[in-house]
Order: structure tokens, then sequence, then C-alpha cells
């Protein structure tokens, strides 16, 4: 009976031990992303780049801009910039004498307002084009012999 | 050629807005007097789509990207119509295509709208003259885009631009635009005497 009671109490002790043992072996470890780099595209409709386009990087924190980098696109049209510690969220503006356009982005992930509006296809947009000039043409003709015909 | 939106000030686009609307008002006053306008639409609108899409015609020669704008086309074959059919194709071209802003529509055609006038005006001036038709056309195509750029540089002047530095740019880039529509404005003319002489907006005192 003895034996049987210490082996008892032995399995119990180290039952204890075990549950024990990770909590003093273990540290806690942190793991986070860090983009380093964030690459900005410009382009033409049309798909042709823009070089040599200045571009200012705004950095959004807590809801207020700052500006961050100002510089030029690249013969490729391609800006590269490393993000502000601690900051997620930008806004780069693209501009060339006249032609501009801008994004707002979260590298967070998160969707950020998008500036950039779903485009028609191509070929849907000039047949729209089309479509609208020979209304108007046809509104213009009714008017005129409209008007003609009342003289 | 084409101005985005937010890169000129409240009072530029407003000045922008006034000149082509109220230009191409008194356009179509006065022209409803003085032309058969049942005549003049079909050609309008033949021209204005020809604007509109040519536009799309990308030509990558260096290091920018220019597309044809045929506004020498568009003044010399339209006369005044080529102002307010102008305003038509921008304004499709800005929300189908999204060239140049909507809110700019009005300064793009100023831009693009009063060089199309000084073509035509040079052009008629030329024909009456009895200077080769070919080459006044070709002369005006280009003369358009030349224009074009200077109004630009002038407009962008408003923005901070160094006018030299933008118009010297924008020229340098759309030489080959130049050459481009000088071609086919020549060629366009000249075709157009041959065939259908009274398209051609010559013989008007407007």
């Amino acid at each position: 009976m003895d034996h049987l009671k210490l082996t008892r109490i032995l399995v119990l002790l180290g039952m204890v031990l075990m549950l024990l043992m990770p909590g003093v072996s273990a540290h806690r470890v942190y793991v986070q992303e860090q983009i380093t780099e964030v690459e900005i595209k410009a382009w033409f409709g049309g798909g042709d780049p823009m070089p040599n386009a200045d571009v200012s990087v705004y950095a959004i924190k807590n809801g207020e801009e700052e500006l961050y980098i100002e510089d030029r696109t690249d013969s490729n049209g391609l800006f590269y910039f490393t993000p502000k510690l601690g900051v997620s969220e930008y806004r780069v503006v693209v501009s060339e004498s006249g032609h501009k356009s801008e994004k707002t982005f979260n590298l967070a992930g998160g969707s950020a307002a998008e500036t950039e509006n779903a485009e028609l296809p191509l070929s849907a947009s000039v047949v729209a084009g089309f479509g609208y000039i020979i209304g108007i043409a046809g509104l213009a003709l009714y008017f005129s012999s409209r008007k003609s015909k009342g003289q | 050629m084409h101005i985005s939106d937010g890169v000129l000030s409240f009072s530029v686009v407003a000045a922008g807005w006034a000149i082509t609307l109220v230009l191409s008002a008194l356009i179509l006053w006065r022209c409803k007097y003085k032309y058969d306008m049942a005549e003049q639409i079909p050609k309008i609108s033949i021209i204005t789509g020809t604007f509109f899409v040519a536009s799309l015609i990308h030509i990558s020669i260096g290091p920018t990207s220019v597309h044809l704008l045929l506004n020498g086309l568009m003044g010399v074959v339209l006369g005044v119509f080529a102002f307010p059919a102008m305003l038509v194709g921008l304004t499709l071209q800005a929300f189908l295509f999204q060239h140049g802003g909507i809110t700019t529509i009005g300064a793009n055609n100023v831009i693009i709208g009063i060089p199309a006038l000084i073509s035509y005006w040079t052009f008629r001036f030329g024909y009456r003259k009895g200077i080769n038709v070919a080459f006044m056309g070709a002369l005006c195509g280009a003369l358009g885009i030349l224009l074009s750029g200077i109004f630009l540089a002038f407009i962008l002047i408003s923005t901070g631009e160094e006018f030299r530095e933008v118009a010297y740019a924008a020229l340098i880039a759309h030489l080959p635009v130049m050459v481009i529509e000088g071609i086919i404005t020549g060629s366009v003319v000249s075709f157009l005497l041959k065939v259908r002489p009274e398209l051609l907006p010559v013989d008007t005192e407007v």
C-alpha cells in the first residue's frame, strides 16, 4: 500500500512540475511585419509612364496630414520611399505640367478611400462618346428643323 | 495639353468657364443667322467625333507621351464652330477617358479652342491671298498645336510654373504632333477642296 501511495505522490509531483515548466523556460515573442519600401507608379491613360514628374508624399497620422517627402519619378515613372515608422496611411500626389493625380492608401491593408474610379473598357468609352455626339447632333437637327418649319 | 482637376486655382477655373461659355454662346447666336445649321450640324458632328477619339492616339517619341489634338484641323474645317464643338468633345473626353479634369473643361477649351480659331482665320487669310492650300493647311495644323503649347504655359504661370520652362517642354514634346497634324490637316484640306469645296468655311465672314 505504501509503495502505491509513493508512486501516486511522485506522479502528482511530476505533473505539477510539467505544468510549471513552460511558464519558466519560454520568453514572449513579438512578430510584426515592417514594410521597408513603397513603390509608386505613375502613368498616363494609355499606359505610358510619367517620367520626371513631381511626387509629394503626405503622411497621415491621426487624421492629420504632414508633408513627408517631395521628389521626382524616375525615367520609368516609378518612385520609391521608405515609410515613416508608425505611420501607415499616406496620400501621394503626382503632377507634371498640368497633369495631376493622387491616391490615398493604407499600408496596414485596410482599404483606404479609393480615389480612382473604375474605368469603362476603352472600346465602350469610344462607342459611348460617339453615341453622345450623334445624340447631340440629332437634338440640334431637331431644333433647327423645327425652327425652319415655324418660319 | 489637358489640365487635370486640382491644378488650377478657383479664379482661373472660373475665368476659363466664363470665356468658354460666353464665346460659345456668342458664336452659336451669331451663326444662327449666317449659316443653315441643318447643313452644318452633320459636318460638325463628324469632326467632333474625330477630335474626341484623336486624343487616344498616343505618340511616344522621347521622354514624354503626347497625343493628337487636331485643333488646327477642327478650326480649318469647322471655322468658328470649332470652339463650341470642342466643348462637347472635351466634356466627353473628361468623363469617358479621364483626359483632363471636369472642373478644367473651361480652361482646356480656351487652351485648345482659341488656337483653333486663330488657325481658321490664318487659313482663310492665306486662302484668299491664293497661297497653296495644302501648305496653308499643314501650317495651320501645326499652328494649332504651337499656340496651344503657348496658351498652356500662360495658364500654368498662375500655378507658379516658369513660363519659358513649360512652354519649351510642351513645344519640344509636341514637335512630332505638329508634324503629324500638319500632314493630316494639309491632306484633308486639299482633299476637301477637290471633292467638296463648299465644306470649307473660307467664303464666310464670321
